[in-house]
């Protein structure tokens, strides 16, 4: 049996194609699978699982919660781990869509094959801003706090942090927004050395070696979806990176 | 009816005429101009389906007439043994692909007019050589030309032909 590992779709009603074209490869390749494992920025920005309620602004999403139940019905286990965009995911959410919240990082068994998977911005240390932005909103409290609020002041809000965002990046150097390499090994060391380490978040897919105490280890990077996205499916026998073609 | 030779033997389509005349007008036309013969099954998929119509044994695409209608809202369902036809994420783009579900795939049914509910149009059955569709499911599959669950070996239409 298959399952499939994605992260970073960043849906949202600007991109459509995108939402389409996921919602044609849960059909015709996740359907019959046997689970599929979500890496977090499956939206682009959640504000809270009560969005879901709200006419306008839930629309958009209840045909890919829709379609999430109606494989999970059908018996396809779904995962869910949080990504820096939909860290708000909660438990109505996942029970409206039938997926299972994973803590990140979550070690799983495939195979012969231990794979720790995580969204992977915990690892990108070396942008100490944005680590100080992440233990603040990660923070239960501030949660609540937040959550507390109108979905009309969280919607402005989470639109300020993305505007923020996207200057940080432009006046970035690119290597800050990559993983820190000892972040890496300490994670494996703490996992006592995986055979894998996967990740999405950096949109830079790839698959690195490793070798920490002697262990070899690789880390696998799930790419983004736009055009193209880099997914990883998993066989009973196999392992790989596989490039879907989004566009007609 | 139609019949497909294949390298794994025959299979005698039934076809819907009267709840899918476009598609099974369609189909005709292919297999009357010999667009089928030598055409693989490239991408098979055990206890989902099997898919052809499309490709070469070297895994070349072939040029399709225009796409059709999707007439998936005509009551049929994607049972074990039926013809459906192959499309984009575009409901109404089926052109030459089909595939044969060998068990009952439920989510691929119509359930709406819309892009989402659209699901895939069934135009005919398997109703001589079952067991030859139960062999060509469970071969072996590997990646080849950028496509996944390719058969190792070739599983080919030889011929296909419009019987009585």
């Amino acid at each position: 049996m298959t399952s499939w590992i994605i992260s970073d779709l960043h849906l949202s009603a600007q991109r459509p194609a995108v939402t389409q074209a996921f919602l044609h490869w849960l059909e015709v390749e996740v359907a019959h699978a046997e689970s599929l494992y979500i890496l977090g920025d499956f939206f682009e920005v959640w504000v809270g699982d009560d969005v879901l309620n709200d006419v306008q602004h839930g629309a958009e999403f209840l045909p890919v919660v829709q379609a999430l139940r109606k494989l999970s019905d059908g018996g396809v286990k779904l995962y869910f781990m949080h990504g820096n965009r939909d860290f708000l995911i909660g438990e109505d959410f996942a029970k409206a869509s039938g997926l299972q919240l994973l803590t990140d990082p979550t070690l799983i068994q495939a195979g012969n094959r231990r794979i720790l998977l995580s969204h992977g911005d915990a690892l990108c240390t070396d942008d100490t801003a944005y680590q100080q932005f992440r233990s603040q909103v990660r923070n239960l409290q501030w949660q609540r706090a937040f959550l507390a609020q109108s979905l009309a002041a969280r919607i402005a809000f989470a639109e300020q942090a993305r505007n923020q965002s996207a200057q940080n990046k432009a006046v970035q150097p690119i290597d800050i927004m990559d993983v820190n390499q000892s972040a890496v090994e300490q994670l494996v060391i703490e996992y006592e050395y995986p055979e894998m380490l996967l990740h999405g978040h950096t949109h830079r897919p790839d698959v690195h070696a490793l070798e920490i105490d002697n262990h070899r280890c690789q880390r696998w990077v799930l790419g983004d979806w736009h055009d193209t996205a880099v997914v990883c499916r998993l066989d009973d026998d196999a392992i790989q990176l596989v490039t879907l073609q989004l566009e007609e | 009816m139609v019949k497909l030779t294949t390298n794994f033997g025959d299979i005698t389509i039934e076809l819907y005429a009267e709840k899918a005349p476009i598609t099974v007008a369609n189909f005709i036309s292919y297999v009357e101009k010999g667009f089928y013969d030598g055409v693989i099954f490239h991408r098979v998929i055990n206890d989902f389906m099997v898919q052809g119509g499309g490709f070469d044994v070297n895994m070349k695409q072939k040029a399709t007439d225009a796409t059709i209608k999707n007439e998936a809202d005509n009551g049929l369902s994607n049972d074990k043994y039926t013809l459906a036809m192959a499309r984009t994420m575009v409901p109404d783009s089926a052109s030459a692909q089909f595939f044969i579900n060998v068990k009952d795939n439920d989510f691929l049914n119509f359930t709406s007019a819309t892009t989402q509910g659209w699901g895939y149009c069934v135009f005919g059955k398997v109703v001589e050589g079952t067991e030859v569709v139960d062999k060509i499911k469970a071969v072996p599959t590997t990646n080849r030309g950028g496509h996944q669950d390719v058969p190792v070996e070739p599983v080919i239409i030889e011929k296909a032909v419009v019987v009585a």
